[in-house]
Parts: C-alpha cells; structure tokens; sequence
C-alpha cells in the first residue's frame, strides 16, 4: 500500500487538528517535557486553543516527514511487526551496513542510537565524571548539559560569540585544562542555527587533541544536511582519522523521522566502543530500521529537502528583517531571531493564532526566538502571525526596538 | 561488549566452543556471529519467541492511522508516551507513577540492572536465564552470581533464596527463557516474602515476558506485590503474546518510588528511546478486547501441545512449556542440529550453556509452520548423533 507523495503530503497538512501541541517545547526539549508530564502522570498541556490548526515551528523537524521510498518502506513492514529487529528484512545490522558502505567504513565504526539522544546520553555516561567535565556551548542543545546537571557533574557553558557562532577560542580553552572528559560541539549549534567552517573544526579539534588527548570531541551534525555553507564539511572523515573524535547524526531533521528514533555515532573502533557497550540492544524498530535504509538510498530526496528549506529559510528570514527582527545566519531548519522582546510573549501571542514556536534559550530569552522552518505554505501564514504578534509594544523591552 | 561468550565466561560455566547467533544478537562485536542475516521469506523462524501472527490488525491499523491528520507522524517528535502510561495504568488498575516505559522490556532490564547493582551489590540469576542483565552487571563490572535450576530445570527456589542474600538484584524471570518453566503464583509470592524478610535491601526484577503464554492453573501476575513493596519490579513487554517485537515497548510496573529511581537513571528522558508508531500501537494493542490475548494463548497452547507430543513420543523430553517456546533434550549439540535445520529453512534458537551439547530452544511458530519444521527435524534427529550428550 504505497503512499503517493500527493497522498502524503494531504495526510500530514498543516491543517490538522491537534488537541494537545508540542509548542513551547522543541523537539528534544519536548521529551524531557513529556517524561516530566509521564512521571507526574499527566498529559501534556494544550498550547495552542482547541480547534485551531497548529502550524508547529518548535521542534526543527522536517514538515514533510519522512519521503515517499521511506513511507513505502514502513507501511511495507506491517507483516513484519511482530519480528524483532534482528529477524526482519532487512534487519538492523543492514542499517548499520548501509551506513558504514556510505562512508566505505565498517560495522565497528557505527553506533546505532534510539535517536542520537541515546548516543549523547551514552557520551556523558561513559566520559563525565565527578571528576571529568562536559564542556559545551551557551546556547546550544541541551541534553549533554541537562544530563551533567541532573547528576551534579561538571560542566563549564562557554557562550557563543557576538554573532551567535560558537565561541571556538573559548570552547578550546576550557577543553584544554586537562579535566574536560567530553567536549560537545553542535555544528550546526542549534538554537542559533550557525555554523563553522571546516578548517575552524579540524584546527579545533588539533588543538584540543594536544592540549588535552584524553578529552573526548563529540561533534553532533544533526542538521548537517541542511548546511549550505560551502565552507563546511562534515567532521566524519576527520573523526574516522582521529582518535577521540566522533560525530553524532540522526534521521529526526532532514530525513523527516523525527518520530522514529534513529541515530547514530561514526568514528573509530575504539572510540565509539564504549558508546556500543552502553546502548540499548534493538533499539531501533524493524519500522526505523527499513524506512532509514531506503531513505539513504534516496540521496536526490535530501538534495531537493535541502533546497527547499533554503528557499523558505531566505523567505522567511528576509520576512522577519522587513520587520525588524534579525536572525543570526542560518544553516538550520529553524532560525534565532532577535524579536527585541521575551520569547515567552511572543510564543504565547503566536500560539494563540495556531502557530508553536521554539521555547526559551538563555542567556537569550529576554531577546530572542528559535522559529522551525516549515513549508513556504506554512511559512506565509506563519510570518502573518509573527507580523502581528511583533507589532504590539514589547512588555519588557518597549522602546528598544520599534515594531518595524 | 556484551557477547553471549563473555556472559558465559562470568559465570564461569566455561567456554562455549561458539556462541551461537541471536541473543544479545545485533551485537556491534559479534563476530563470532556470521550469520545475522535478515530472515529470508519463506524461512520459518522458531529462534525468537515471537508471535509469529504479529500484533494483528486493529494494532495494525492503529499504526496506519499515526500517518493519518489525526495521529501522530513518523516526521514529527511524538508526545504520546504519557497517553500510553495512562493506558497501561488504567488497564492493569494501577496509577501512571507505578508505571515507567521502555524501548522493549530490554530497556528496563538495562535500567533495573544499572540501578540496584553495585561492585558490592551483586545480580543474581539462573543458569541459563535471558541474558541481558547479567550482560549489562558484567559491563559495568559488577558481580553476577548464577544459581542452577532443579532437575526439571525449573527456578530452584531455595538455592536462589540462599544466593539471594545481600544481593543488589535478582532476576527472576518466570516463566523462565529458555527453559520454558514456570514456577506458581504461590510458591513466588513465598519467595518474594521470604526475600524481603532474609534480604530486605535486595531488588527482585520479575520478569514477566512469557505471562500471557501461561496455562499453570496457579498462575497470578506480581503486580500486586511490587506495588507494595518497593524492592518488587515487574517487568512485561509487548514483543511475546502481543505480537510487537519489531516495535520496541516494553514497561516496568512498582512502588512510585522504585518507579522514580529508573526513570531517573534515564536521566529524565528516557521517553526519547520510545518510537511513534510502538506508542500508537501500544495503546492499541493493551486496550483491545481481552478476547486477542485468550485466543493467541489458546493458538499457542494448540501448537505447544501438538509439538511438545511429538517430541516426548519419539523418546525427546521437553521441559514442562508455559511459553511459546519449548526446551528439548535432542540427545546432541545444539550447534549441529541448528545448523541442519538452517540449511533447509528453520531456524532454531542459538546455545545455552550449559545445556548446549544435548537441549535445544525452539519456539512455536504457527501450526502450519510447526508442521513443515517437523517434517525438516524428523530425519535429522532420527540420526544418531555424533557427540550425543
């Protein structure tokens, strides 16, 4: 029973009716919420009003989902759900095959996670310690960090620089003082959608590598196929060349399954090792497990996602700079936009017309919204909203900036 | 890492000349295992305990409606888990802080293990039980103390109590895979309460996997327990009876407290493991009518009896089944009949020592597959074997 993409595309309109949202919560963000609301055994509340639309901009997802070949593989699979992993066609191993043929390494130099969140989750319990620190960026995701703080383990959060880039001279500092056990680099950072260069990460990761080689370099590309930046590179071959270094992918962002749960570590045997040693055995459904084998396959789908999102990524920033607000540059499927007033007032404001937005990034939060780029459908009605909602004076910072 | 050969060194029953495949199966570091293939079609696989009907179709169509404008998507992050905790606690009588979510029950035996074991807090289990616990205290450098079966190869509840002692966590897995036995609702709820008297620090994961299969008149979950006492964990899945192991769910229910400190290791995120199409389905799959677990134990007790009978009448003794899988004495090596049964299109379960040179797991498929497996096991066990037990 193939889904066409026509059918697709009308099964997952933004016109759909959700009583409950994920706004106010991006997408990661949005788990820890949920476990929250699991554990006090509550259903998440309602954002935006019943019987609104959500046009949801808050979980940097693919608004299209998965491609077609990948909704061919999952419903393909229904015969096989009653097999475990191991014992469907193709079985997890192939997964971890397609992905190693792809970068012509071997099985051994891929980890596969429930989402790389298993992966980031592994990092910090097999390299942060009372006595080892995390080092990572302000902001930036904020799982590592979340997970240092919840066990009271060390952690030093060297802010972005004045562009919203990470901050490379400070990171390599505070990752050479001999005690830091994993270095997150986010590259793209998300929330502020920035990127570096290949020569910044590679002369990064040399200096960190000699001031500290015990440190472990963790460069998480989830959004790396949405970069268009061409002086970025992907991290993976220097990972695969050099010891401590690896990089984190997943299939929740450009390959549109961020419900599936897959991603993955690359880098060499004996640094992703441990991160093997701690992951869950059949983590990954016989559903995940098809769907990202056939999206792999089916390059032309991320090329053509990639160009899409740049187009309504242009459109919606040079939209939000008629109005004044500026966006840090973005190699994302989300931008940081300086809206001059709290994110918490204007993601209430937007929610109330049907549209999530990203939640509170300090230091940034009196300034500043991460907004998801959705479909140039969405993104039109969307930028109506943010219009209306940046027009009304700014309760805490009036004055600074006009409606403009 | 975690392979069935190093869990088999810890324990020290010696080396198993070669691990067979499929358990800890999608291990990075098997390479012992050569033969991780997908299932072929038409191969009839008997080596996984699954429900080889799958989830069946209301939970099939409940998936099909996750891409549908009301469901969740596979594209979008899903906000499910707390709606499926609800339906969990609502159908087992419990509330949602008795209950905590895992990506299959493989999950929770990660986190029970991690948890209530420590250098000085050893895991106790039987030999052979499931291994994955014991895998995880072995990583991690903890001790793992195994305790062997009775005659009937049956959990031995005295010995297990005497080894129980001080211990961080014992898992208890009843019925007991690959055994297949299963050990009363009476005679466990004594060594529950005997445990908490000789042992009060020590956790007790029941492992109730197979529960559904069972047919034992005195048969009772332990839910009842753990929610009473704060060192009980029960932990059940959706990957036997209820035809979903290629989704990935499984739960743990106990005392709210007990329950807090696993999701707490999870660091507060463990729903992040959990996929959108196992939730939908999870829903689906606990709130349907009783009426699809009744009719796939009666499937299965069907098949079990057919199978189990043709074995004991050809002189081959099965343990006393309360699963849907079998363990058999075949009267020689595991290995050379699996590999046998391999080449003409059945698969069996891998070793488990120490029983790997004479007993055999084999779970039941359908009875039509049953039929054909039987067709390809009679010449090959009518052979005399060639390093007989």
């Amino acid at each position: 029973m193939p889904v066409s993409r026509r059918g697709f595309l009308r099964l997952i309109g933004a016109d759909e009716e959700s009583a409950y949202s994920g706004a106010f919560l991006s997408a990661r963000g949005l788990e820890a919420h949920l476990a929250e609301a699991q554990a006090q055994g509550q259903a998440p509340r309602p954002v935006v009003p019943p019987g609104v639309g959500e046009i949801r901009l808050s979980s940097n997802e693919n608004p299209l989902g998965p491609g077609k070949v990948a909704m061919d593989a999952i419903l393909g699979k229904f015969p096989e759900a009653g097999r475990y992993p191991f014992n469907s066609s193709p079985a997890d191993s192939a997964l971890i095959a397609t992905i190693a043929e792809q970068f012509k390494v071997k099985p051994e130099n891929i980890v596969l996670g429930a989402g790389s969140q298993e992966i980031l989750k592994s990092a910090m319990r097999a390299w942060v310690s009372k006595t080892k620190s995390l080092v990572t960026a302000l902001p930036t995701f904020e799982n590592p960090t979340g997970f240092a703080k919840r066990y009271e383990l060390p952690v030093v959060e060297v802010k972005v620089d004045s562009e919203m880039r990470l901050d490379v001279e400070g990171m390599i500092a505070a990752a050479s003082k001999g005690d830091c056990g994993l270095l997150f680099f986010n590259n793209p950072n998300n929330p502020t959608a920035t990127v570096h260069g290949a020569k910044t990460v590679t002369a990064m990761v040399e200096r960190v590598r000699k001031a500290s080689p015990d440190t472990v370099i963790l460069i998480d590309e989830a959004y790396h196929e949405y970069v268009t930046d061409p002086s970025y590179e992907s991290a993976i071959p220097l990972a695969l060349s050099t010891p401590n270094v690896f990089v984190a992918r997943t299939f929740s962002k450009a390959y549109g399954m961020a419900g599936m749960r897959i991603g993955y570590a690359i880098g060499m045997a004996d640094t992703v090792k441990p991160l093997a040693k701690l992951k869950m055995p059949y983590n990954v459904s016989v559903f995940g497990v098809a769907a990202a084998i056939a999206s792999l396959k089916d390059t032309q789908h991320i090329a053509d996602e990639r160009k899409r999102n740049t187009e309504v990524r242009e459109f919606t920033v040079k939209a939000l700079q008629d109005m004044g607000a500026k966006s840090a540059v973005s190699q994302g499927n989300f931008i940081f936009t300086n809206i001059g007033r709290p994110a918490k007032d204007f993601r209430d404001a937007c929610a109330k017309q049907g549209v999530s937005v990203g939640r509170d990034f300090p230091p940034f939060e009196k300034t500043h919204c991460r907004i998801s780029i959705g479909t140039m459908d969405e993104m039109k009605k969307a930028v109506e909203v943010f219009r209306a909602a940046l027009k009304s004076p700014s309760t805490a910072t009036a004055g600074e900036k006009g409606g403009r | 890492m975690l392979t069935r050969r190093s869990f088999v060194q810890t324990v020290g029953i010696g080396a198993a000349a070669y691990i067979g495949a499929r358990g800890r199966e999608n291990s990075l570091w098997s390479v012992l295992e050569p033969t991780l293939e997908a299932i072929e079609p038409g191969i009839i696989c008997l080596s996984s305990n699954e429900n080889p009907g799958g989830p069946g179709k209301a939970v099939l169509n409940s998936i099909q409606t996750a891409f549908g404008p009301t469901g969740a998507r596979p594209g979008r992050y899903d906000n499910s888990a707390g709606t499926l905790t609800e339906a969990i606690a609502k159908q087992l009588g419990v509330k949602t802080e008795n209950v905590v979510l895992g990506c299959g029950s493989t999950q929770i035996l990660r986190t029970a293990t991690h948890v209530f074991t420590a250098k000085d807090k050893a895991l106790v289990g039987t030999i052979p039980t499931y291994e994955e616990c014991a895998g995880y205290a072995e990583m991690m450098g903890h001790p793992v103390r195994p305790v062997a079966l009775d005659k009937n190869f049956k959990i031995d509840l005295d010995t297990f109590a005497a080894a129980a002692k001080a211990a961080g966590l014992v898992f208890y897995c009843n019925p007991n895979n690959p055994t297949a036995t299963y050990v009363g609702a009476r005679a466990t709820r004594d060594f529950l309460a005997k445990l908490a008297k000789d042992s009060p620090d020590t956790y007790v994961l029941v492992d109730e996997a197979y529960y559904d299969y069972v047919t034992d008149p005195d048969h009772d979950t332990h839910i009842p327990i753990a929610l009473e006492n704060k060192h009980v964990i029960v932990a059940r899945t959706f990957s036997k009876a209820y035809g979903m192991a290629g989704l990935r769910m499984g739960y743990a229910v106990g005392h709210a407290e007990t329950i807090k400190k696993m999701r707490d290791w999870d660091a507060g995120s463990g729903t992040s493991s959990l996929n959108v199409l196992a939730m939908q389905a999870g829903i689906a799959a606990i709130s349907q009518d009783a009426s699809f677990i009744t009719a796939e134990r009666a499937r299965n007790r069907e098949v079990r009896d057919f199978t189990m009978k043709w074995f004991n009448d050809r002189g081959m003794k099965p343990t006393d089944s309360q699963a849907n899988f079998m363990f058999v004495n075949i009267g020689r090596p595991v290995k050379e009949f699996r590999d046998a049964c391999r080449a003409k299109g059945v698969l069996v379960a891998r070793d488990f020592p120490p029983f790997e040179k004479s007993h055999c797991r084999i779970s039941f498929g359908t009875m039509d597959e049953m039929k054909k497996a039987i067709a390809v096991f009679e010449p090959l066990l009518a052979k005399k074997a060639t390093a007989a037990a």
